[in-house]
């Protein structure tokens, strides 16, 4: 009777212990997008282009008062974007050995997190009150936006990022170099439309803002008179096959299933569908950003070369060659290689991006580096070619910002992401993109060219 | 509602997934009853050693040496934990055993954060030879991969419940489950009997590691977390029966994986088996009292 006592209790103790497992487990970031990926843009060119480029004296370490930049990203099991601010580092310090920004060099703080609201709002204190930064550059986080933005208004600072949360694109003090998981997800709809799918099966993260990112391929899917179901999947998923069944069944043979997950979750279902033989039973699939990584082209295999058409938001690295993509490609193996882990693609292309915009408004700036003046700069940066993406890119005074609202569609191919659809524009049946357009005017719309 | 025919291929799919899931509960059912650990690290271990099978594999070397490196580590490392701590932590309670080995789980968790990053977005997979064919029952195509999990589920089961009933070592085993010091003093030897335990559960870590990275996700945080699933089997069987641990996996991936189409409980699925093992521990519970003041009486 002892024993069975002693075996009960072991029992119960056991189930609290699984349900902190279970606790543990549903922690479990789930994210989606964030991601972007490449553009068109800058000046062709074949040769290799040297880091000395990325200052104006070549090999000269610039000495002035350091200018503080700061940023924070998310950095949590199954979840992280140090590569973007690491990439924004490696930029910084090749402007530093090469002559500064106006002699000055950037000095770079980069906060982590772990999707928590209070260790986010301390970041952001860290940032402003501790490490006297006058400008916040690479911000890229699944919250950060949601918690940070009225701080950052509050203060006079114009946030320059990539952003996950929705009010990275509905304030006023933050401008992304991304789309994020919304308008990326619309252009992943927008092309499976075009393609005259007979039905949209758009299925994502079961996360915070699913709401928000379905409203736009709802709008989409609804003008062009298709019928499209929403899905929502918990993550990290743990029977995929199941998702794609139910995928598959729900969109018919005519139809496109349209995913937006992290890549190691689009990457599941996508090898799941492949298992069962089910590539082939809907028309077409398609993905938002993030699917867009050789990791997920390589690991694919060729059934899903034509089949799978992934949004890319930033200019396709693997197959461009123009002076700015070089100078990327060349600051990365001489500055990032050890810090960023996943290479040339959309995370590191985005911190590249940001750098670049930054020291562009930097540059411009004539008295001392203030909060004040470095973020009046940041907001001036207008129709600025930063060579990775489709449009020219402005901050501007806007109640909204989507600077980059045009992008490119991708398909994999021997392993690698090539381009099927250039720079197109996400259409303004969304009506966060009809509200941006409409205060933006023609910024919104200048093409790269 | 789903028509029976839309649920016929989920069937397929919560088969193999109970199948796998069977395998590890039995795994950590037969160590609990030799040892009175319940191994919590049996994922991560899987995981880890899964993720060494894709690096080697990628690296050129041939997929069954990959997939021998993954049993062969799980193996090794679960026996190291067993022997180094197991004689230090054999007469504490169940539960400080338990979260134990739950220090083992994060340490191996934090070494895969560490070697196989995710910062980039990278994803991996590892995918069996058994995954490119397979056969039709009516409309649900099931591919080899599906029935290897289901069937090493089955084996593993058999092989087992024969192991401990026919063997001197599996004898041995269930008299340790029974009483340690009366097993010692009858001159078994307790330590080498663990010892075999605990290789035995980690080889089966190993096996379910695999087949989990191919048929659910090669992701450490998943394969970590996804013996939560096993354990709720486990527990449903009050980590005593290895039969009704295979019984109640089969249920928990069946019944989770049904939900899917259910537009109204999708999203709840992944509730499935601790509301079972809820269930299943609030009969059995209510089922003693009972019995107990039935004698009383």
């Amino acid at each position: 009777m002892r024993e069975q006592a002693s075996g009960a209790r072991a029992v119960v103790a056991l189930a609290a212990v699984i349900a902190i497992l279970a606790a543990g487990c549903s922690s479990k970031n789930g994210g989606s997008s964030g991601g972007s990926s490449p553009a068109a843009g800058g000046t062709p060119s074949s040769t290799t282009v040297s880091t000395s480029q990325c200052g104006t004296k070549p090999g000269v370490k610039a000495t002035g008062t350091p200018i503080a930049l700061g940023g924070i990203v998310t950095d949590q099991p199954g979840t992280s974007f140090t590569d973007i601010a690491n990439m924004a580092s490696a930029y910084f310090t090749c402007v530093n050995n090469n002559g500064g920004v106006n002699g000055h060099p950037v000095k770079y703080y980069i906060e982590t997190e772990q999707t928590n609201p209070a260790q986010i709002a301390a970041d952001a204190k860290q940032l402003v009150q501790t490490d006297h930064v006058v400008g916040i550059v690479g911000n890229t986080s699944i919250i950060e936006c949601s918690i940070d933005s009225s701080y950052w208004q509050h203060l006079g600072y114009d946030i320059i990022d990539s952003g996950i949360a929705p009010e990275c694109w509905s304030t006023p003090s933050s401008a992304a170099v991304n789309m994020g998981p919304r308008y990326s997800s619309d252009g992943a709809v927008q092309y499976a439309l075009t393609q005259h799918v007979s039905k949209i099966v758009f299925d994502q993260s079961n996360v915070p803002g699913t709401g928000y990112i379905a409203a736009g391929p709802s709008a989409l899917a609804s003008a062009a008179h298709v019928p499209i179901t929403q899905l929502t999947e918990n993550v990290p998923i743990t029977d995929a096959d199941s998702v794609a069944i139910k995928e598959v069944d729900d969109a018919g043979p005519a139809g496109a299933v349209v995913l937006n997950f992290t890549p190691p979750e689009a990457l599941v279902i996508l090898q799941a569908a492949q298992k069962l033989g089910l590539e082939d039973r809907v028309k077409l699939w398609g993905c938002s950003t993030p699917c867009n990584t050789d990791f997920l082209a390589q690991s694919l295999g060729p059934k899903w070369d034509k089949k799978l058409f992934v949004n890319a938001e930033l200019t396709p690295p693997d197959f461009t060659s123009t002076a700015t993509m070089n100078l990327y490609k060349a600051i990365f193996e001489q500055y990032g290689k050890k810090s960023v882990s996943g290479g040339i693609g959309s995370f590191s292309q985005m911190g590249f991006t940001e750098a670049e915009i930054a020291v562009h408004a930097l540059e411009s700036v004539t008295g001392s580096y203030t909060v004040a003046s470095v973020n009046a700069a940041f907001r001036a940066v207008a129709n600025f070619n930063t060579g990775m993406l489709c449009q020219l890119w402005t901050y501007g005074n806007y109640p909204m910002h989507i600077p980059n609202n045009e992008d490119y569609t991708v398909t994999p191919e021997n392993g690698k992401m090539a381009t099927v659809q250039g720079c197109t524009q996400i259409s303004s049946v969304d009506p966060q993109i009809a509200a941006y357009r409409k205060a933006a005017g023609v910024a919104s719309m200048a093409p790269a060219g | 509602m789903p028509s029976w025919q839309d649920f016929q291929p989920f069937i397929v799919s919560g088969l193999a997934l109970g199948g796998v899931y069977a395998l590890s509960g039995v795994g950590m059912v037969v160590l609990y009853q030799a040892t009175g650990v319940v191994y919590l690290a049996f994922g991560a271990v899987g995981a880890m050693g899964a993720l060494i099978a894709w690096s080697l594999i990628n690296a050129g070397v041939p997929g069954w040496v990959g997939w021998l490196a993954c049993v062969a580590f799980a193996g090794v490392v679960t026996l190291g934990y067993g022997m180094v701590f197991g004689p230090a932590l054999a007469k504490r309670d169940p539960l400080i055993k338990a979260v134990a080995t739950l220090g083992l789980t994060l340490v191996l968790f934090g070494l895969m954060d560490l070697l196989w990053t995710t910062s980039g977005g990278e994803s991996r997979a590892i995918t069996l030879p058994t995954d490119n064919s397979g056969f039709m029952i009516g409309q649900v195509q099931v591919n080899w991969t599906q029935v290897l999990g289901l069937g090493v589920g089955v084996a593993i089961t058999v092989g087992i419940g024969a192991f401990l009933r026919y063997t001197k070592l599996g004898t041995a085993m269930r008299a340790m489950a029974g009483d340690r010091e009366i097993t010692a003093t009858l001159g078994v030897p307790v330590r080498r009997v663990e010892a075999a335990a605990w290789l035995g559960c980690g080889v089966l870590a190993g096996v379910a590691g695999l087949l989990l990275a191919d048929l659910v996700a090669l992701d450490a945080t998943t394969l970590t977390f996804l013996v939560i699933s096993s354990l709720a089997a486990a527990l449903i069987a009050r980590l005593r029966s290895i039969t009704l641990t295979f019984v109640a996996a089969i249920v928990v991936g069946v019944v989770h994986d049904l939900l899917t189409p259910v537009q109204s409980l999708t999203n709840y699925r992944d509730m499935t088996p601790f509301v079972l093992a809820a269930v299943a521990l609030l009969v059995l519970s209510r089922r003693r009292v009972m019995t107990s003041s039935r004698e009383e009486m």
